[in-house]
């Protein structure tokens, strides 16, 4: 595209204005109406609509055109509702249904029927509502029912969309919840040229510059003898967006990044555990209260191997205060109660990563260690804005000799700055397989001091039976709390979103 | 909820809230609520001694200084002749276990209604935590000087049981008391067996209650005034019972009350009750604070925060011998004590210490081998999904083809399998995103669970590398080149074979095949399935099994 230079009646610098540009200003400045659309300003002057679109903005942008913005209401059908309109709307598959069975029909005639248990229900709800069907089952007509052939309302109104026509709004609100029909405002751009455009005079045609550098121009070398127009570099751009790392993901590969920086390997475990790992080797006493059906999620038709036999003789031993196989002194009382092989073995969901540090230590007894597990597990929460079925934990052990309670602290020191932290307190805390048990609170700048490092020394209790013969700090951070802090969540939900459109940064 | 002022009343001087609030932070216990005299505070499981107004007396008077060590226990029998309980055989078939003390006011001073209060408050607290709601253990409260001993505890026919429940104004027969109180239906049904009721009954023969429902006002009601009580515990785990019983005996022995043991006699062999009335030992290894702490520790400091934090130790042979009271089952060895004397001591951020390392920190390889799926397909323009593994009965099923493990205890109809294939969480994505434009390209690597009668836990957790393409004119031919591209990437190529998959177009599934294994399966959806989801466009499919495929590759560890 060429163009030329305009002389602003004011005697200011002089305006660059491509021949798309003239062009456009030149119609608007004709105009007998007064303004006009994109699309019929593209018409008249045989343009492609995205050349005037990009022409317009420019002439905005220079202030030679204006544009008034309207928002007008458009009602469509979705592409549900226009597989609706061809094949009909669930209810009136379920009416043809029960006609064509005689007035009765039995519930379980419909499950080979192709729609979802939400359009069936919402189908029974609606014939109900209109008189059409008695509650209860089997589905039969009322005799006061009004006849089969009788357009619903909601066929009518979405009849009436699928036409252009402004349907009751009752009816229409209820299609839209239904997912069948959209409303959607469309912007009405009109243009017209501002006192300064109709006042400009135009330069004319021969002062030409070049627009686009195009494979043409470097192939014939054209672009040797014209100079280039400047463009207006703060002008609005196309809007971009594609795919991108999950940002739950990403924050999580560098957490990761960080403790592979400190010296700890990975380790996984199953997500199907056994309570043998999950709790039996960790010291938990079987009659513990985070152990009931309430707590953990339990499953149906797996059936699980008994614990290595050597393994649990040794686990046992410890928790009925026993000698462990080969000693003569019992590590401590144990929890006074008997120890059931047949709870060791029952299948659990993962409630925490300490399972996969018991499979570790158990296999790599030997000194020096560091391992992290970063994974999921899974609670028995009804689910909130900050509770989860599943949530993320970052497991890690340390494993040396002289490993005391403030190498734990250190540890958490030295993750807690590596996220940008800086302020850190520790207070005591409980669980079963550690002792001493601390939590460690950093300072958020909204929340307030908030628990994230919960940790402690492994007991004798958990390390003697394992084979593990130096002290083990342990702990098992939250990293969905933390990630939900690092990522500005509100909600736990968010991390796990599937929103294509946010995910490629289309939208917040 | 507790009494500000009743704690307050075991201290030398008043605490400031945020005092107060310092002093509980650095413990196990938390401030939850100060309003007027009511005192809300939470504590870790281990520490539920702190609940009781005795307890976190005790520990506060350790803390200000008011007093250390533990405090005195015993004292002079509750009255002559002493108290004795016969457990008869019959309840070992029910609730076997029961312990009890006697507990004798301070000279000159009796049972205060602030303190019965807080004793039938702390009462249902353990029947509630340590009991498991009364059935591992359940307590009762007498009046010591109203019963006449022996007590016999025993199943007998309802029948012949009659008495005035605590709380009601005329005698009932246990016929009635089952059938219409609302206590017995909570509780009733651990204190029966077919005809026959469990009860306490003194010599001479009034009931004292039925354990563990409810005590009788004729020999279960204690008053204020009284100057001796009984506690009683009952249930059917020995540790639990005991536990329950030196936690609410803390209630009184902390206000000056003092312990007297009561002998057990029957089908468990006599216990002499010493061990609920006297100083546990425990050996503290001259070592462990060191190992546990760190250096810093001498032998008099270690001595000054035990007794600060209400134990007792004196010098051993390699350590200490440390006194522990009934109510710390919590310390079970050395420790235990070494815990008592760091947290005594305090923790503070800035004691941290980074220990240097020697070892050599990696990823595992094959979840390295993972990402770079995740990387091909980021580069690819897919985008990268993170979704729960816990999947819908409803997506599970509309799936067709399903291995998927179901839970037995959901919490909700949303999370009520575990996913064996991704598939099942792209479909659901499909299905959430009918308003967002086409095409869509999205891709996830991640766990699924699946059966595996060879696996220890009945199931193995498998990872998996799954995609789908939704756009007007996708086909067969953009799955299949999808998975050979990620396969070429790897260096090899595989093998598609026809096969049938639920909800997929027939002859237009295929399973890969890599060195005879199966690594793959892909597809084009079916218009049933896609009609169902609302997708108006068509849609592939394809997932490759990284778990199986890594052993197959693993010479490329490195890459």
């Amino acid at each position: 595209m060429t163009q030329g230079a305009e002389e602003p009646p004011d005697g200011g610098a002089p305006l660059t204005l491509s021949s798309g540009e003239r062009a456009v200003l030149s119609a608007l400045r004709s105009l007998t109406a007064a303004a006009i659309e994109e699309e019929e300003l593209a018409e008249s002057l045989a343009l492609s609509k995205e050349s005037v679109r990009g022409s317009l903005q420019r002439l905005k942008s220079k202030r030679l055109a204006v544009v008034d913005e309207e928002s007008i209401p458009e009602r469509s059908l979705t592409a549900r509702g226009v597989a609706a309109l061809s094949s009909g709307l669930p209810e009136r598959r379920l009416l043809r249904a029960v006609e064509s069975a005689g007035g009765t029909l039995a519930a379980s005639e419909l499950e080979g029927e192709a729609w979802s248990g939400e359009e069936r229900s919402a189908a029974i709800g609606i014939l109900r509502r209109l008189g059409y069907l008695a509650e209860g089952l089997p589905f039969r007509f009322l005799p006061t029912a009004p006849a089969v052939s009788e357009r619903l309302p909601a066929e009518r109104a979405l009849e009436g969309v699928g036409h252009g026509e402004v349907p009751d709004p009752k009816e229409f609100d209820s299609l839209k919840k239904r997912g069948l029909v959209k409303l959607e405002n469309r912007r009405l751009k009109r243009w017209s040229a501002s006192s300064e455009g109709r006042e400009l005079p135009l330069a004319t045609e021969g002062a030409e510059s070049l627009g686009a550098l195009t494979a043409e121009l470097l192939r014939t070398g054209g672009w040797r003898t014209a100079s280039f127009r400047p463009y207006d570099v703060r002008a609005a751009v196309p809007f971009l967006s594609g795919a991108r790392p999950h940002p739950y993901r990403a924050w999580l590969r560098e957490f990761e990044e960080i403790l592979v920086g400190l010296g700890f390997e990975q380790a996984e475990g199953p997500l199907l555990e056994t309570e043998f790992w999950n709790s039996d080797a960790l010291f938990m006493p079987q009659e513990h209260p985070a152990r009931s059906i309430h707590d953990v999620l339990s499953v149906s038709g797996v059936t699980a191997h008994p614990p290595p036999e050597g393994l649990l003789e040794r686990v046992r031993a410890a928790h009925e205060g026993r000698a462990l196989p080969g000693e003569t002194e019992p590590i401590s009382p144990g929890w006074g109660s008997p120890y059931d092989v047949e709870v060791a073995r029952r299948p659990v969901l993962r409630s925490q990563t300490t399972a996969v540090s018991a499979r570790f230590l158990a296999k790599r007894p030997k000194a020096p260690f560091r391992m992290y597990c970063l994974d999921r597990n899974f609670r028995r929460d009804a689910v909130d804005a900050t509770h989860g079925v599943e949530f993320g934990q970052c497991e890690g052990v340390l494993g040396q000799e002289g490993t005391t309670i403030r190498e734990l602290i250190g540890m958490f020191r030295a993750l807690a700055e590596a996220i940008g932290i800086r302020e850190l307190k520790i207070r005591p805390s409980y669980f079963p397989f550690t002792e001493p048990s601390i939590e460690g609170y950093v300072r958020h700048p909204r929340l307030g001091w908030i628990e994230v490092f919960p940790g402690g020394l492994f007991r004798p209790e958990v390390l003697r039976p394992l084979g593990v013969d130096v002290p083990v700090a342990a702990w098992g951070i939250g990293v969905t709390r933390l990630a939900m802090l690092a990522l500005g969540a509100n909600d736990l939900r968010e991390l796990y979103t599937d929103d294509l459109g946010r995910l490629a940064g289309a939208r917040e | 909820m507790l009494s500000y002022g009743r704690v307050q009343s075991m201290l030398a001087h008043p605490l400031e809230r945020s005092e107060l609030e310092a002093l509980l932070f650095a413990s196990k216990a938390e401030l939850s609520g100060l309003e007027g005299d009511e005192l809300t505070i939470e504590v870790t499981p281990d520490r539920l001694d702190l609940l009781s107004e005795g307890g976190l007396g005790l520990y506060l008077q350790g803390r200000t200084g008011a007093a250390h060590g533990v405090p005195a226990l015993t004292g002079t029998p509750a009255s002559d002749p002493p108290m004795t309980i016969v457990a008869d055989a019959s309840v070992s078939r029910r609730r076997p276990y029961i312990a009890a003390v006697a507990l004798t006011a301070p000279t000159g001073e009796g049972l205060d209604a602030g303190l019965l209060a807080e004793g039938i408050r702390f009462q249902e607290l353990l029947h509630a935590t340590v009991g498991a709601d009364r059935r591992l253990a359940s307590l009762g409260i007498y009046p010591y000087d109203r019963l006449r001993p022996p007590i016999h505890y025993r199943l007998e026919p309802i029948g012949a049981i009659r008495f005035t429940p605590l709380g009601a104004e005329k005698e009932t027969s246990a016929e009635e008391f089952f059938s219409t109180h609302p206590m017995a239906a909570r509780y009733g049904e651990m204190g029966r067996e077919g005809g026959l009721a469990l009860t306490l009954r003194d010599r001479e023969r009034r009931v004292l209650s039925l354990p563990p429902v409810l005590n009788s006002r004729e020999g279960g009601e204690a008053r204020v005034g009284d100057r001796a009580l009984l506690l009683e515990s009952t249930g059917t785990l020995k540790a639990r019972v005991k536990d329950a019983l030196s936690l609410l005996s803390l209630v009184f022995v902390a206000r000056g009350w003092r312990l007297t043991a009561v002998p057990v006699s029957g089908s468990h062999g006599p216990d002499t009750g010493e061990s609920l009335v006297s100083l546990r030992r425990l050996h503290l290894p001259a070592a462990t604070v060191a190992q546990v702490g760190g250096a810093g520790y001498s032998a008099a400091s270690i001595e000054h925060e035990l007794s600060r934090a209400r134990l007792s130790a004196s010098p051993e042979a390699h350590g200490w011998s440390v006194a522990v009271p009934p109510w710390r089952p919590d310390l079970l060895s050395g420790v235990d004590l070494a815990e008592e004397v760091v947290l005594s001591r305090g923790l503070r951020a800035e004691d941290g210490l980074i220990p240097p390392s020697s070892t050599r920190g990696r990823r595992l390889p094959e979840r390295r081998f993972a990402d770079r799926f995740s990387e091909l397909f980021r580069g690819l323009g897919f985008a990268e999904l993170y979704t729960p593994v816990l999947v819908s009965e409803t997506s599970t099923l509309r799936t067709g083809r399903s291995s998927a493990i179901a839970l037995r205890n959901p919490v909700s109809d949303q999370f009520a399998y575990l996913r064996d294939r991704l598939f099942v969480s792209l479909t659901t994505v499909l299905e959430h995103n009918l308003r967002t434009g086409y095409p869509q390209r999205f891709a996830e690597v991640g766990p699924v669970v699946v059966p595996d009668t060879s696996a220890d836990t009945g199931a193995a957790t498998r990872q998996h590398a799954g995609a789908v393409i939704a756009s007007e004119g996708a086909g067969f031919a953009d799955a299949a080149a999808l998975l050979d591209f990620l396969l070429r990437d790897q260096g090899v190529a595989a093998v598609r074979e026809p096969v049938e998959i639920p909800r997929t177009i027939p002859g237009r599934a295929a399973r890969v095949k890599l060195a005879g294994e199966v690594v793959g399966e892909l597809g084009e959806l079916s218009p049933e399935l896609l009609a169902e989801l609302g997708v108006p466009v068509p849609a592939v499919w394809a997932e490759l099994n990284l778990t199986a495929l890594w052993p197959l590759l693993r010479r490329g560890e490195s890459r």
